[in-house]
């Protein structure tokens, strides 16, 4: 499901630790401070892996990203947690069609299908539903008619495989008795569908009138009649009985010294000995798992495979080929008397036309609670029945970090007019709406990003960005307040009784250094948030009529907080390339560093496109810790050709956020200190923005 | 909200729906909304389909919330049967079409109820005919319900998608394709406000702005 533009995925910190390593896992990211102040700071180590940038394009990142709402939280670790990071366990099973719950005993011994009257289609997968054939209406009493599944999407319904049936109720065991013992098909007319009948079908459990192993039957046995076959489900039956049998024959009783190899059977934990001994010759291992190993090897007995029809085996008749092949070029079938690879992969393997598929019953779904991987602690637990939406635990990450939204900055006329000398600027007045799927290059676009403040204390949060982000499409970006306070999400009372007391412990603390990179403007940014740290909240002033200013937030609320985030989309491979090339023949290149981004400069919008060049030449060789490519070689770049989604304007944004909490129960014995009621906690991610995607022209 | 804009584009009820005025809304007094809910220009709202056999009971309390046009003349029946339910804050986008489902029964061709719950959004060109649909349920632009299908509360319905008549779509679950199917499972913060699956106050909000 890939979103519209804009989104913002959350990067699971478990990428980062690829081992899972308990030790590890403590020492990621979140610690509370206050256990350990003696000791180095846990979060030392993290410090020369986060030197690198998160890259939203690296192959990996797939496999860490993710929508907000899919993340989860554990409160023992402190840690986000993906579903990467978490078992599930099935709670219960229902069927999505009839929303009834399968008891997990029933799954078992029946297989995950529904059990009622729910079946899917086996042309298309739409639900069938059961219709009745005649409409008689006799008095009050209507319509005893015979009934079919018919599909409501491609008009399929069983007549097509002449199946009728007889009450509008337990259709699975009426057509699970048609299928195994009514001859209501002719043979010749499909030969699969005809062996379904079997004879042995008539038996009520193939497994009680199994003969036992080594003592066959001789009406089955014998060559005359050699393909009285069971139907699919009665062979794997067979099969299945058959070699259990053989297993426990060839293998152990207990009292015969020769078959301790096996163990009891070949799933028991004796398999896995004897599977771990193959390798394993040392004494260590066998020594490990009992002396059983000790035993001289002796051959363990033969076993044999199936050889009659009543075994399960299954001799396809010699012209069975032949005469799927006549029938295929025959005049009745052709392409649409096929069934497609789609329709037989849900059907038994004999299955060839269309005529031969069976409805399928409904597979069964499960709800799932899930347990955080390192600790196990339950994170999510929803109410057990099928119908119930909701959870006895839930604890998602929403609910602990900042919720990230963001949306593009329309400019009015009004604010335009007064960003200074901006040159493209006029341009986009015109557009009062900025197009997300098609950015024009080099043109500065703002946006607002808000982050919600979820948990009842409020939070510190300090954004960074490298000023360039990764990959060839080099886009500029300056978060113009990356250091915000994010108020509580206290009761809205508590706020209106408050008054006008903000929530906010203002930015007493400058000396905490940005993490990773941020830009040269991002930190002297947040020095002066630290000056002004609420000079921005807006006024009476309309939502769009200000203009960014460094170091202010945008604008602020209750529990949430906006900043703006200017961005200079970078042009693509190839894409302005004809401009650049005469610019380039027009002034000589300028090897040396021109920095994107100046401080007193907050609108470097002022970049025109014939400096755009020098711009990417500055730009990776002042950010060392991008591992930028060539872009003074652009124009000999062989790969001229965008990369699938290469120019899908991605943000990395490291999000740190720092808040005290409430001590919890897992902190009791600290009770004789004075700071013992606040705790200082700490959680560091990357997410990712997606701002939209870059046009090709200027 | 201001004082009424003397000729927006939308039309805002005394329980807050906006209605577009190019919405084509037929038969109004067999549709309740219940408030704060959107309906975007050249929507089409089929209340003109409603039951007509004397047996539906079920038309519950058609006064309070009821945004019947008061002018519109109820003609025929004393007691309006209901044809299509809509909760609050759900968000009918440009050119849906929301019909009532329908099915021979008895030889009787008839027409049900559609009930929307809250903070559904459907989209763009989308045509629902379901018999229920839940609350928070996403329906995506130019999807097809089919008749009498049911979606459960928080189902995602993708884009395109062509939900079979009759279908159930479990709660949580992603449908998509022609014809739909389970596809995956929203995560467990859908739905919650402001995040995705819960922002329809958020575009309830903008409308008409």
């Amino acid at each position: 499901m890939s979103r519209p533009f804009p989104y913002a995925y959350i990067s699971c910190p478990c990428a980062n630790t690829p081992v899972p390593d308990p030790s590890k896992k403590r020492r990621s990211r979140e610690s509370p401070q206050k256990s350990n102040p003696d000791q180095p700071k846990p979060l030392l180590p993290i410090d020369d892996e986060d030197e690198q940038t998160f890259d939203p394009r690296s192959p990996r990142a797939n496999f860490s990203l993710y929508p907000p709402e899919q993340l989860l939280y554990c409160e023992d670790c402190h840690q986000i947690k993906c579903p990467r990071c978490i078992t599930e366990e099935i709670v219960c099973w229902y069927c999505p069609n009839c929303l009834f719950e399968t008891p997990s005993s029933m799954v078992r011994s029946e297989g995950n299908r529904c059990a009622r009257n729910c079946f899917n289609c086996p042309s298309c997968t739409a639900p069938l539903a059961v219709n009745t054939l005649e409409n008689v209406v006799t008095g009050g009493t209507s319509q005893q008619g015979p009934w079919v599944l018919s599909c409501g999407y491609c008009m399929w319904s069983t007549l097509d495989i002449g199946i009728k049936f007889d009450k509008p109720t337990n259709i699975r065991t009426q057509l699970s008795k048609m299928t195994e013992a009514t001859p209501v098909r002719s043979r010749q007319m499909s030969r699969t569908f005809g062996e379904l009948k079997s004879p042995l079908s008539t038996y009520s459990s193939i497994d009680e009138q199994f003969p036992p192993p080594g003592e066959t039957k001789p009406a089955e046995d014998s060559p005359d009649q050699p393909n009285i076959p069971l139907n699919p489900d009665a062979r794997f039956n067979a099969l299945k009985n058959f070699y259990k049998n053989q297993i426990s024959a060839t293998s152990s009783s207990p009292t015969d010294p020769l078959g301790m190899d096996f163990g009891s059977g070949f799933s028991s934990p004796g398999a896995l000995n004897r599977i771990m001994s193959l390798y394993t010759s040392s004494s260590r291992l066998s020594s490990l798992y009992g002396g059983a190993n000790k035993k001289p090897k002796t051959r363990p007995p033969v076993m044999r495979e199936a050889l009659t029809a009543s075994e399960g085996l299954k001799v396809p008749a010699p012209d069975a080929e032949d005469a799927v092949i006549q029938r295929i070029a025959g005049p009745d079938c052709g392409w649409d008397g096929l069934a497609s690879l789609e329709q037989r992969s849900f059907q038994s393997p004999d299955v060839r036309f269309v005529e031969d598929l069976l409805p399928l019953p409904v597979l069964l779904r499960t709800k799932r609670s899930k347990r955080c991987k390192s600790c196990k602690h339950i994170l999510v637990k929803p109410e057990l029945k099928p119908q119930s939406t909701r959870f006895r635990i839930r604890l998602i990450a929403l609910s602990y970090i900042p919720l990230p939204t963001l949306r593009p900055l329309n400019p009015s006329p009004h604010a335009t007019s007064a960003v200074p000398a901006g040159s493209t600027a006029t341009t986009t007045t015109t557009t009062t709406t900025t197009n997300l799927d098609a950015l024009s290059p080099l043109r500065p676009v703002q946006l607002l990003l808000t982050l919600k403040n979820h948990m009842f204390d409020p939070v510190r949060v300090t954004l960074a960005t490298p000023s360039v982000t990764p990959g060839r499409v080099a886009s500029k970006v300056t978060i113009l307040c990356p250091q915000f306070d994010i108020g509580a999400n206290s009761d809205v009372w508590d706020e209106a009784l408050q008054g006008a007391a903000a929530p906010t412990a203002s930015t007493t603390s400058t000396s905490t250094s940005t993490t990773a990179t941020t830009t040269a403007a991002a930190t002297a940014a947040a020095a002066a948030a630290a000056t002004d740290p609420r000079g921005s909240r807006s006024g009476g002033l309309g939502m769009y009529e200000k203009v960014a200013e460094a170091g202010k937030v945008w604008d602020k609320g209750r529990n949430w907080t906006t900043v703006v985030l200017e961005v200079v989309p970078g042009t693509l491979p190839g894409g302005v390339r004809r401009q650049q090339q005469q610019q380039q023949l027009q002034k000589p290149k300028k090897p040396s560093v021109v920095r994107g981004f100046d401080l007193d400069n907050t609108n470097t919008n002022t970049n025109t496109k014939s400096d755009s060049d020098s711009d990417n030449d500055s730009d990776s060789d002042s950010s060392g810790d991008v591992p930028a490519l060539d872009w003074s070689g652009q124009a000999s770049d062989p790969r001229q050709q965008l990369q699938p989604d290469e120019d899908v304007l991605e943000i990395p944004v490291f999000v740190r956020m720092e808040w005290d909490s409430e001590n919890q129960i897992d902190n009791e014995h600290a009770v004789g200190r004075p700071s013992a009621d606040t705790v200082k906690r700490e959680l560091a991610y990357w997410m990712v923005l997606g701002v939209g995607r870059i046009g090709r022209v200027l | 909200m201001p004082p009424k804009a003397p000729k927006g584009e939308y039309i805002e009820t005394d329980t807050g729906n906006k209605i577009s005025r190019r919405s084509q809304i037929h038969g109004t007094q067999h549709i309740i909304l219940g408030g704060k809910t959107v309906i975007q220009a050249d929507a089409v709202i089929r209340g003109d389909l409603y039951r007509s056999s004397s047996s539906s009971s079920s038309s519950t309390n058609p006064s309070t919330t009821s945004t019947s046009d008061p002018s519109a003349s109820a003609p025929s029946a004393p007691t309006p049967s209901v044809a299509i339910t809509i909760g609050r804050y759900s968000y009918i986008s440009r050119q849906a079409i929301l019909r009532p489902p329908s099915r021979l029964h008895r030889g009787v061709y008839s027409f049900y109820p559609l009930k929307i719950g809250d903070h559904v959004f459907v989209g763009e060109r989308a045509v629902v005919e379901a018999a229920t649909v839940g609350n928070h349920v996403h329906i995506g632009k130019e999807a097809v319900i089919g008749s009498m299908a049911i979606l459960k509360d928080f189902a995602y319905v993708l884009d395109g998608a062509v939900v079979a008549p009759g279908m159930v779509v479990p709660s949580w679950c992603v449908v998509g394709g022609a014809p739909a199917r389970i596809v995956g499972e929203v995560g467990e913060g859908y739905g919650v406000e402001g995040a995705e699956g819960g922002l329809a106050r958020e575009r309830y909000r903008v409308v008409g702005r």
